[in-house]
């Protein structure tokens, strides 16, 4: 007779024990698989909050420390009232990031989005544009802001949903002499897909926009989804609709030097704000950039404030898991080695007919197992009824205790400009949908789980009959 | 050549006090063996040497001429014995039929049939059973074993006396009828009187009487 008939005969005629091991598992899977559940929907809470959140962090031209900034004078003015002269200076960096900088941070795994621009306050022909909120200086009337970008599909504004590209396409890296403006401006300025605008580069002479003619195809029109609010200020080149997006080779051409041949700032999204410190020493390590040059500031403050009470939970079921399986571990253990004890006798019986002490402890582990795989089998629907109860009312808990508003939710400023980007929309944390369920993933570990268990306390209750001669037990049987 | 052989067999609890000193016998198959000796003497003791269940101090116990302990004694014990116990042995949660297919090695339902027990007494619970038919099936499961040696340990200790004269017959059976060596451990004089040969214990050696 193999051992896993005996085992089976064990399990089905000593009904009582099998009852009572059979409701003590239960009980350790019910708890074991409502923790994992549990830690599974804590899990999923604290991705789903981090991928709503993202994480941010800019990369800008140190100002104040880096050894390629040039201040040069341009020319001194002279007050026409008080007759003193004013000296105004052009400040640059020698090294800015390039298209290919930028190629080879959006590489990086992690990064979500990697947002560069260019900024010039320069009039176009025959734009009819939005009027401000407050009065400007004559000699920016009829002006507007002109974003040089890498790209817009990775552009704030727009990955934010701030503006959404309602019609034509992006601007990608590669192109030239393209232009993405707002369908309020296309309208007003009876524009659309496929016509020109016109503008002229800079000239240093001049002091103005007077330099060479400069078409550029409108490509894509985009609608704000937010504008100003009633009694808000805001210049006419500051509006939203009046914005201007062209290509970095068109931007630079506005600008009509070598000067600005890429960009001073960077911002990048990244999918988990987990990863930040290891994705930015990624892109630290990333060749072709002087570091000298530039400066990291990571905002990750959002995202441990709102993912703390979580990860907090997320510890306690963990520890409660572990507590859980080696309490059960060590019940089993205790439960068994006194029932192995009663069973002297048919240890004895077993080996006096030569069945080997390794064949006695796997009908052993087999009759547990036996009994195990039902309790664990219904624990599924035990504690998917208990999980689905508790579990919810500890996640809502960590929920409540997690950040009240958005407010301290700050898009980092350093690598944007100010005016209409104050409406970018700012990072909340999505409605987290807590689901405490019970998988087969979580069964399926709770089996393994037990397993262990099942065999450390069948082991352990063993000890016993392993050391025993088989004449020591037919004495003790006597 | 002798089935079962003690050679120059010594045992002891203790240092210094020997229970079996320098014993050695040879044992045959179709014959049914009785030791005796008074409580104490060391029967169980040899028992459980010549059943593998514990080792000599000195000495050897050779099954077909080669020391059980070559191939291990779990070996001999699945192989070449099957033992019968004063308080029966059996398995609680097995039918007689199932703990006689422990270790069958034959089929098991004539066996018990010829041993005496019915159909439905083979299927009930073990402990349902009397004394005598507990027994039975404590021999049938040594029969179906089909071990070559069957080492029984006061196997009438438990039964009156009709049932114990019917179990010594069955003993005597199984070394006549199915050519077993039977090895009975006993301190009753009528059990011994039945047996082929009887092995006495006094003071850890052994004398041999041949009927």
């Amino acid at each position: 007779m193999g051992i896993f008939k005996r085992a089976f005969l064990y399990v089905t005629r000593k009904r009582g024990k099998t009852v009572l091991l059979f409701a003590i598992l239960l009980i350790m899977a019910t708890l074991v698989l409502t923790g994992l559940s549990i830690w599974k929907a804590s899990e999923a809470a604290q991705l789903d909050l981090r991928q709503s959140l993202g994480g941010k962090f800019d990369v800008f031209v140190d100002w104040s420390d880096s050894p390629y900034v040039v201040k040069e004078p341009v020319k001194d003015e002279v007050d026409e009232e008080t007759g003193k002269t004013s000296s105004s200076f052009l400040m640059y960096s020698t090294v800015q990031f390039t298209s290919e900088n930028i190629a080879a941070i959006k590489g990086v795994s992690g990064v979500k989005y990697c947002s560069a621009r260019q900024d010039n306050l320069l009039p176009f022909e025959g734009l009819s544009l939005f009027p401000g909120t407050i009065s400007i200086d004559a000699k920016y009337q009829g002006y507007t802001k002109t974003l040089g970008v890498y790209g817009t599909e990775d552009d704030e504004l727009f990955t934010t949903g701030t503006l959404t590209l309602t019609e034509g396409r992006h601007i990608s890296a590669g192109d030239t002499h393209v232009a993405i403006i707002s369908q309020d401006l296309a309208e007003r300025s009876e524009l659309k897909i496929g016509d020109y605008l016109t503008a002229h580069s800079y000239s240093v002479e001049d002091q103005g926009f007077t330099g060479q003619e400069i078409k550029v195809q409108i490509i894509g029109l985009f609608a704000p989804n937010v504008v100003e609010q009633f009694g808000e200020t805001v210049a006419a080149y500051d509006k939203i609709q009046n914005r201007v997006f062209v290509d970095l080779q068109t931007s630079k051409e506005f600008d009509g030097g070598e000067i600005n041949y890429g960009f001073s700032a960077l911002h990048v999204t990244i999918d988990d704000p987990r990863d930040m410190a290891r994705v930015v020493a990624d892109v630290k390590a990333l060749p072709g950039i002087d570091w000298n040059a530039f400066t990291v500031e990571a905002d990750n403050e959002t995202y441990e404030s709102a993912a703390a009470p979580l990860a907090a939970l997320n510890d306690l079921v963990v520890t409660l898991l572990v507590v859980i399986i080696v309490v059960s571990a060590i019940i089993l253990a205790l439960i068994l080695t006194l029932w192995t004890k009663t069973r002297i006798h048919e240890i004895g019986v077993l080996l006096s007919v030569g069945i080997r002490k390794s064949a006695i402890i796997g009908q052993y582990l087999i009759e547990v197992l036996l009994i195990a795989i039902l309790a664990f089998g219904l624990s599924y629907f035990t504690s998917s009824a208990i999980a689905g109860q508790i579990g919810d009312r500890l996640l809502e808990q960590s929920m409540q205790t997690g950040p009240e508003g958005d407010n301290d939710v700050v898009s980092a400023a350093a690598a944007v400009d100010v005016g209409a980007d104050n409406l970018i929309q700012k990072s909340k944390p999505a409605e987290i949908g807590i689901q405490v369920s019970v998988g087969p993933d979580d069964l399926a570990r709770l089996y393994l789980i037990g397993l262990a268990v099942v065999t450390a306390a069948v082991s352990a209750s063993s000890i016993t009959v392993m050391r025993l001669k088989p004449r020591e037990i037919l004495s003790k049987m006597s | 050549m002798p089935t079962l052989e003690l050679k120059n067999v010594s045992y002891a609890y203790e240092k210094g006090k020997a229970v079996l000193r320098n014993i050695s016998a040879e044992l045959e198959t179709g014959k049914m063996y009785a030791i005796l000796g008074p409580s104490g003497s060391g029967k169980t003791t040899l028992l459980s040497l010549l059943g593998g269940l514990d080792v000599p101090i000195q000495g050897g116990v050779l099954f077909d001429g080669e020391d059980i302990a070559t191939k291990g004694l779990e070996h001999h014990r699945r192989n070449h014995v099957s033992l019968i116990f004063q308080s029966y042995n059996l398995i609680d949660y097995m039918t007689p039929a199932e703990n006689v297919r422990l270790t069958a090695k034959l089929d098991a339902a004539p066996i018990l049939e010829r041993l005496g027990l019915t159909k439905g007494e083979t299927q009930r619970n073990v402990l349902k059973l009397s004394g005598g038919q507990q027994q039975r099936v404590a021999i049938a499961r040594a029969l179906a074993s089909d071990a070559p040696v069957i080492l029984a340990d006061e196997p009438t200790g438990n039964l009156d006396a009709d049932t114990a004269r019917e179990i010594t017959a069955v003993l005597k059976e199984s070394a006549h009828g199915f050519g077993k060596c039977v090895v009975v451990v006993t301190h009753d004089c009528e059990v011994a009187k039945q047996a082929d040969v009887v092995l006495e214990i006094r003071r850890g050696y052994l004398k041999k009487r041949e009927y």
